[in-house]
């Protein structure tokens, strides 16, 4: 480790903060300008997203909003069950009120595409991506847009560095009882992941046996930050590092935990659903995803870069030195449900 | 003025028509949807079918069944704290001379404004086991280890929600009180009554029908309430019906199974209203008369202090300690760190106000869509109640039940009813406007003819009869005579209305679309990442917005309807 001076560090601050400007305004490729033209008529652009916090959504909307002027973006955040919930109404109601959908849960764009529900469409800015998310579909229905790494967190305060648990599951210990927080695999995509990944890797017992623990549950995968921020709960499982860091700049006591296993990473896709009222707003929206601009806004808020031309966010470890475990997105369309309904029998909720 | 015209004009009279569009306007907010709701739960999904299979779904599971007994317990136990807490403070403001009924109705108010989900979060940073500043004081002042209070029970959430309720019976119950001249209490006394004697026997049996209907409004309300639940019965691990009714409408969205389940709650209620009805038929409640009546207040002594210490610590309880940590939390970077110069920032407000996409919209939509909704309800309210209590049709006892009907199911599925029967072909009207006031007309028409069935009942027709005798029509008389002895009441339930509907949740759940978000369903959003201090900021606009309404309200009427009438 390297110390960075006062000084070293304002340097770096505005550096960052020019070198977004600059992302932001790099040039249109043909495609894009294209697109921008269309989407112009259209005026607006509205997407369903549980991929970033509310923040990093906001951010990336008016990041959106100020390279493409004349084309809004309507920021509809929720988490990704409830984001795919108002999708399904949407379709079942045969009203089109969404324009792009990101959702943690890779398994939704699985069960999308088999169902006709998805506009075929590869942004040019896709194959600028980090390798591992170049291609989530051959076919091209869906397109990586994020990328989150959801890991173990503690309160400093209540519980020491040595103390804290180390591995996915240390937290099974009886001494954990009552200290732990969580989301909901109900609301929060990710933690649907999260639930299924430790069933596969520990054994259908996993569940039973954290509960054991009375975690406290929340719904989006973030709720646990808060509950460390507060001293609620002193540990927080299958966190998003983002979030967890953004807490931390603000002055909370918390400390991120890698597990000695891995980090659960979502690689989650966007796509346009069929019935999407501004199909070429939708298609600029996922050039803007794809492409720099979005990166540049949302690592600034501790989000993942997804390109390579884009620094990580600062205080994560880099991404080639931690191991990621993720379920594919098959697994997921069938487990997540399946480990849902056997999340709701185990702690009744 | 076509009221006072003279000939033959006057016996046919326009206000048959008024009825006509009466009938159609329930039918089309309140019998559609019903039916719909009714017809879908007996359809198989796709193929629309005849079936009885989403009934053994919905009440095939052990899971499903114990949501709706926490339901039904916690619907009665909310009513009940909600009594215990207003009855008596509605009878100290509006009978004796207890001090403070400034104050007292400040409190009630203040309770009433506070959205039921917004109070939710003031207790978790109350009364949360670990980290909830009544703990932290009493481990500081006892040492003890274990926690005081605990929010994330079932007693704690029934009187989370209690907290935030019973001002519904503080109005119904003072409303009543009002009205009851002081002679039958003399009456009692001169035949040897003491105080409470003549409270427990002559006055409190006088508005038993209010403090019976506000219960019943109560229960009802809350097995609708879909906020806390979520909130607090999550991390609780409490499931109720309107949880398990969200998680059938997760990816397929099984409106049929919804259905099903909700058909049930709807015969439950449908039971409490016929007890009611039971209860109070053939006794007269009438106090109101066109012969003057002269109230007096009931003298306490020392007693009066206790009765102020009980509005004291309601007050505490409802409104100032939610609001202090929750205006904490609002100017906080981090709540949990406490008050402190460095801890204090207005970026939460900034990002509302000028970084969010749907801040501001939500903040209009809440804004037109429940004054518009308020005075479709108000007006239908008036018209339906004057239409049975004067048993103007012989249909009439249909119209109430129709107007009364929303309430026999959770807001949840009634916005379910609006989205099988509006949302898709041939009106499609999902994500529009139009779509979400209907549905919150729909929802609050009951309060709103509650209001105005108390409103009438207490006035007796014999001073519209004058008008009548003396050549007035129909709609002139009610113009001319009923409206103007109703006008506090109308717009006391007008106010009620927007109150209530500026704060709802379950039935905006399921209707809103991308443009058409309330500010409640964008705090219910908020709310899922636990950012409480984003939360409370926008919690504080929302106050702020229906303090303004309630002051205009206020201005407008006179202070005597929001104080007491002496």
């Amino acid at each position: 480790m390297f110390l960075i001076d006062r000084r070293q560090m304002l340097a770096l601050a505005a550096w960052s903060a020019a070198a977004t400007k600059a992302w932001a305004q790099a040039p249109m490729h043909d495609q894009e300008r294209a697109l921008y033209e269309a989407a112009k008529r259209e005026g607006e652009i509205t997407w369903y997203t549980g991929q970033y916090s509310a923040d990093a959504s906001e951010a990336a909307g008016r990041a959106f909003n100020e390279r493409y002027p004349g084309v809004r973006c309507n920021v509809v955040r929720s988490t990704s069950q409830v984001a795919f919930q108002r999708l399904s109404q949407d379709f079942r109601a045969g009203v089109g009120q969404c324009d792009v959908f990101s959702s943690t849960n890779g398994g939704h764009y699985v069960q999308l595409k088999r169902q006709n529900r998805l506009v075929q469409f590869r942004p040019v800015n896709a194959d600028g991506l980090l390798p591992i998310l170049r291609t989530p579909d051959p076919d091209n229905y869906f397109q990586s847009t994020f990328l989150g790494i959801y890991l173990m967190a503690h309160n400093t305060r209540m519980v020491s560095e040595a103390e804290a648990p180390k591995s996915w599951t240390d937290i099974l210990d009886p001494k954990w009882k009552d200290r732990l927080a969580v989301g909901h695999p109900g609301f929060s995509g990710a933690i649907g992941l999260w639930a299924l990944q430790m069933r596969t890797m520990f054994g259908p017992d996993y569940l039973r046996r954290f509960e054991r623990n009375k975690p406290q549950v929340g719904r989006s995968s973030i709720d646990p930050v808060t509950m460390m921020n507060a001293g609620e709960r002193a540990v927080g499982v299958a966190v998003p590092s983002a979030s967890t860091l953004f807490a931390a700049s603000r002055g909370n006591p918390l400390r991120l935990i890698y597990p000695t296993e891995g980090v659960i990473a979502a690689l989650s896709p966007s796509a346009i659903p069929t019935n999407a009222p501004h199909p070429n707003a939708a298609k600029l929206f996922q050039e803007f995803q794809t492409g720099p601009a979005l990166s540049a806004a949302v690592r600034l808020l501790f989000n993942e870069s997804i390109r390579p031309d884009v620094p990580p966010p600062e205080g994560s470890r880099p991404l080639d030195q931690v191991t990621m475990l993720a379920p594919s997105l098959e697994a997921a369309e069938r487990g997540v449900p399946e480990v849902r309904e056997q999340w709701r029998e185990i702690f009744g909720v | 003025m076509a009221g006072t015209r003279p000939g033959r004009l006057r016996r046919l009279e326009p206000v048959a028509f008024l009825w006509i569009a009466l009938i159609a306007a329930l039918l089309v907010l309140v019998a559609a949807p019903l039916l719909k709701l009714l017809l879908v739960s007996f359809e198989m999904q796709e193929t629309g079918e005849f079936t009885f299979q989403n009934y053994l779904t919905a009440y095939g599971r052990q899971r499903y069944l114990d949501a709706l007994r926490n339901s039904l317990l916690l619907g009665m136990l909310s009513a009940a704290i909600s009594v215990v807490i207003a009855v008596p403070m509605a009878w100290a403001v509006s009978r004796t001379d207890m001090p403070g009924k400034g104050f007292t109705w400040a409190t009630v108010l203040a309770a009433f404004i506070m959205p039921p989900y917004l109070g939710a979060i003031g207790w978790i940073l109350l009364a949360g086991p670990n980290s909830g500043w009544i703990n932290q004081v009493w481990r500081a002042a006892t040492g003890a280890e274990a926690p005081l209070v605990n929010i994330y029970t079932f007693t704690g959430m029934a009187f989370v929600i209690a907290l935030h309720s019973f001002p519904l019976v503080f109005i119904f119950v003072k409303s009543a009180l009002d009205l009851i001249s002081s002679e039958m209490e003399d009456a009692a006394n001169i035949l040897g009554g003491g105080t409470w004697t003549t409270m427990r026997k002559v006055t409190l049996p006088l508005v038993w029908p209010s403090i019976l209907g506000s219960f019943i409004l109560i229960f009802l309300e809350t097995i609708a309430l879909f906020g806390t639940p979520a909130i607090i019965g999550i991390p609780a691990r409490i499931n109720v019906v309107t949880t398990q009714l969200w998680q059938f409408f997760e990816d397929p969205v099984r409106v049929e199974v919804a259905a099903a389940y909700a058909i049930p709650l709807l015969l439950i209620t449908v039971g409490l209203i016929a007890v009611q009805k039971m209860l109070l038929s053939r006794k007269g409640f009438v106090s109101q008369t066109g012969k003057g009546g002269e109230r007096r207040q009931v003298k306490l002594g020392p007693w009066r202090w206790v009765l102020f210490g009980w509005c004291l610590a309601v007050a505490m309880l409802a409104v100032v300690k939610p609001l202090m940590v929750l205006l904490q939390a609002s100017f906080a970077k981090a709540w949990g760190r406490g008050f402190s110069f460095d801890n204090l920032t207005l970026r939460n407000y900034r990002f509302l106000l000028f970084e969010h996409d749907m801040a501001p919209q939500a903040t209009w939509n809440t804004v037109w869509f429940s004054a518009a909704s308020a005075t479709i309800a108000a007006v239908l309210a008036l018209l339906v109640a004057y239409i049975v209590i004067r048993r103007l049709m012989r249909l009439a006892d249909a119209l109430g039940f129709l107007a009364m009907a929303p309430f026999v199911i959770p807001g949840i599925v009634m916005a379910i009813g609006f989205y099988a029967a509006y949302a898709g072909p041939p009106l499609s009207l999902y994500g529009s406007a139009l779509l979400i006031i209907l549905a919150f007309a729909a929802r609050f028409l009951p309060i709103a003819y509650a209001n105005s069935q108390a409103a009438i009942r207490a006035v007796h027709p014999e001073m519209e009869e004058a008008a009548r005798i003396l050549g007035s029509g129909r709609l002139h008389a009610i113009r001319r005579v009923t409206a103007p002895l109703l006008k506090t009441s109308l717009l006391g339930g007008w106010l009620v209305v927007f109150i209530v509907a500026s704060r709802e949740l379950s039935a905006a759940i399921f209707l809103v679309g991308p443009r058409t978000r309330t500010m409640s369903v964008l705090l219910y959003d908020l709310t899922e990442q636990g950012n409480f201090e984003v939360v409370s900021a926008f919690g504080g606009i929302l106050l702020l917005i229906t303090m303004a309404i309630v002051g205009i309200g206020m201005k407008l009427v006179g202070r005597d309807f929001m104080l007491r009438r002496e």
